[in-house]
């Protein structure tokens, strides 16, 4: 054993084993991040935070049949239940500042407020935003109907209709009994808006049942449509 | 491993079926439940990004009927050795809407070009954070979503954490070799003694 060569053989053995190891854990390392194969035109792996599958998992959320309780600050800072309109039909509008379609509908809106107010019927904005820019906004546009405003709360207000991750804006009517007539996602426009609310009105003075009061709404919105396309 | 591929599986599954997404005008909707005829925002607006070279390229794949806002797309770097310039983003088309004022809007798709660098390049897996906000133009708009991706490699283009690896391999062999020659000096003139 004490042959030199056999010493030179060992010791070259142990560096070809130390350069295997080496480069072994070299190409170990290489691995994270990369070897994801991926087809033309897919350009990036998911997102991990993306929850698609659990989306698809999540039961559809369901429009409550009446209106939920809640209360949120006003403009000044009031704290403010929903109760505070209690026996009357309201039109509740989901809205924030940097919405587009949102200040479209503001003008409309205060016409509503206006022309239908005096029949037991509140106009109420729910504003999803920062207190300070819709207090500033609501003065630059002379907005007269109450309104409500909120960050996360407003958010959990919103999701309590259903809209869990909203887009803007909404409204959501309700007869003087408090049912919800309908949920109208996007921008509403002056004709949709009074079909809705005569069927509200038939709805308060009892001419009509709800079931009735929704199929006049979507038979009308349904005409409104074609009479558009053609 | 497995959890990644599920993943991939259900996102191209996703694409597949919005590929031919289209938002109804505001007089189709119903309103008996909340099954709108909007997209969800993730469907409406589907982003990816890649590495090419020293640019990350961030993508956008838009909804028919549906626009980003230019100036609300930013890109952000999330791995803590990343650096990125800001986005260099192609020019919109402008929107005049009487109550917000103008805007640049994209349609259909776009591109944001980021160069970027990396301080110790291969520690850490590549992220981004991209934020960005959009609304249909059937009159709704969503919230700013933000979300952290990780962009792919180019299969054709060498990746920017290469560089460094030949280098190691290098020096994992001087290593060894100045081990050998210390081993071999050391060694002269002294005998070992091994029982017999």
């Amino acid at each position: 054993m004490n042959t030199p060569g056999l010493r030179y053989v060992g010791a070259a053995l142990l560096v070809l084993v130390g350069i295997w190891a080496g480069l072994k854990f070299h190409t170990v390392r290489t691995v994270p991040g990369a070897g994801v194969a991926v087809p033309a035109g897919v350009a990036s792996a998911p997102d991990p935070t993306d929850n698609a599958e659990s989306q698809a998992a999540a039961p559809a959320p369901v429009i409550p049949a009446s209106l939920p309780q809640f209360s949120l600050k006003d403009l000044a800072g009031k704290l403010t239940p929903v109760s505070s309109w209690r026996g009357k039909s309201l039109v509740i509008n989901f809205w924030a500042t940097w919405c587009a379609p949102c200040r479209r509908e503001i003008p409309l809106l205060k016409t509503l407020a206006a022309d239908w107010g005096g029949r037991e019927l509140e106009v109420i904005g729910i504003a999803v935003d920062y207190p300070d820019k819709v207090r500033q906004f609501a003065a630059q546009f002379k907005i007269d109907y109450p309104v409500l405003v909120g960050e996360q709360d407003a958010m959990d207000v919103a999701a309590g209709f259903g809209m869990s991750s909203p887009g803007f804006p909404f409204t959501v009517f309700t007869d003087r009994r408090g049912e919800v007539v309908a949920l109208f996602l996007g921008e509403l426009h002056r004709p949709q808006a009074d079909l809705i609310l005569s069927e509200v009105q038939n709805l308060n003075e009892d001419r009509v049942q709800l079931p009735q009061a929704r199929r006049t709404i979507v038979q009308g919105l349904e005409r409104m449509a074609a009479k558009h396309e053609s | 491993m497995a959890v990644s591929v599920l993943a991939i599986l259900a996102f191209l599954l996703g694409a597949a079926a919005s590929a031919p997404a289209q938002a109804k005008p505001w007089w189709m909707r119903g309103i008996d439940s909340n099954e709108t005829d909007f997209l969800p925002p993730d469907v409406a607006f589907r982003v990816a990004a890649r590495v090419e070279g020293n640019l990350i390229k961030v993508r956008w794949v838009i909804a028919d009927g549906y626009y980003l806002y230019r100036q609300k797309i930013e890109v952000k770097a999330e791995s803590p050795d990343l650096m990125v310039s800001p986005a260099e983003l192609p020019p919109g088309i402008v929107k005049t809407d009487p109550y917000l004022g103008t805007q640049q809007v994209y349609f259909q798709q776009v591109e944001a070009i980021v160069p970027y660098s990396r301080i110790d390049a291969g520690a850490h897996p590549l992220q981004i954070k991209v934020t960005y906000q959009g609304c249909a133009e059937a009159g709704l708009c969503y919230p700013p979503i933000t979300k952290v991706v990780f962009p792919v490699v180019a299969a054709n283009a060498a990746p920017a954490s290469v560089p460094p690896y030949p280098w190691e391999s290098i020096a994992i062999l001087a290593g060894a070799l100045a081990f050998l020659l210390a081993g071999l000096v050391l060694r002269k003139g002294r005998t070992l003694d091994v029982p017999v």
